[in-house]
């Protein structure tokens, strides 16, 4: 329990969510990108890709300070401990004239749904924002502290 | 005990060491002047920390820009503190300077 254990705390889940939002963009961009790899010489699309959130490991001296029996609450911070991919099956798209297209005239769409990529943006939009209230109140609490005897 | 009084000959350190008898007086000193100093260099750090994260966010190499902002607060916050503790040991210097002799 530092001084800025909080703040740390807060950081790390800002950290998380701009990783989202990547993670986010990174899908929104690919919506429509057929050739996204290459299995055994045929393009595959794009897969819709999620993160996967855990709490932060403890340090090792959090945990020599908790076996010792004199260490606070440890930090509780968050990680992206894993970026996954979607296996909902493609979206397949009757347009011939692509590419891409198999001899049926079907193209392999990625499985990306722009609707839930926008649902997903505004979680992550706001709980970026909510990550820095909290923030806000850490400091301002420490700055109410600073006053205390004036 | 704490608030035996002291002989007129006592010293600043002795007074200090009598409220915690086992810490010789030479000791309590080092330790006072340690504590200040290992303050303020943490007030230094956190000051080089956050000029270190802005140098980095104007040559492009900042990863994030919040990690920029929390240094900065670190750092104000800290200073901020130091500020204080400053103000608060001046203030009782003054207060033992005007006393009536």
């Amino acid at each position: 329990m530092g001084l800025f254990t909080g703040m740390n705390i807060s950081g790390s889940a800002l950290t998380a969510e701009r990783l989202r939002m990547d993670v986010i963009s990174s899908n929104m961009a690919n919506a429509d990108t057929t050739r996204a790899e290459k299995v055994n010489g045929q393009w595959v699309p794009y897969r819709r890709k999620m993160v996967a959130f855990s709490t932060q490991p403890l340090s090792f001296r959090d945990q020599l300070a908790a076996a010792a029996g004199q260490g606070g609450a440890p930090d509780g911070g968050v990680r992206v401990s894993a970026i996954v991919e979607d296996d909902t099956p493609f979206k397949l798209v009757y347009d011939p004239s692509n590419p891409d297209a198999g001899p049926d005239g079907y193209v392999r769409m990625p499985n990306v749904n722009p609707l839930n990529e926008m649902v997903d943006l505004m979680s992550a939009t706001r709980s970026y924002e909510a990550n820095v209230t909290v923030l806000n109140a850490n400091k301002s609490m420490l700055m109410k502290a600073l006053q205390i005897g004036r | 005990m704490p608030f035996a009084i002291q002989p007129a000959g006592a010293t600043p350190q002795t007074v200090a060491a009598g409220a915690k008898p086992a810490a010789s007086a030479a000791s309590v000193e080092k330790s006072f002047s340690k504590a200040l100093g290992d303050a303020i260099q943490k007030v230094n750090d956190a000051q080089i920390e956050s000029d270190q994260q802005v140098t980095a966010l104007a040559n492009g190499q900042a990863q994030n820009l919040h990690n920029v902002m929390i240094a900065l607060e670190k750092a104000e916050i800290t200073l901020r503190l130091a500020v204080e503790v400053r103000d608060k040991v001046i203030s009782a210097y003054q207060d033992i300077m005007r006393m009536q002799v």
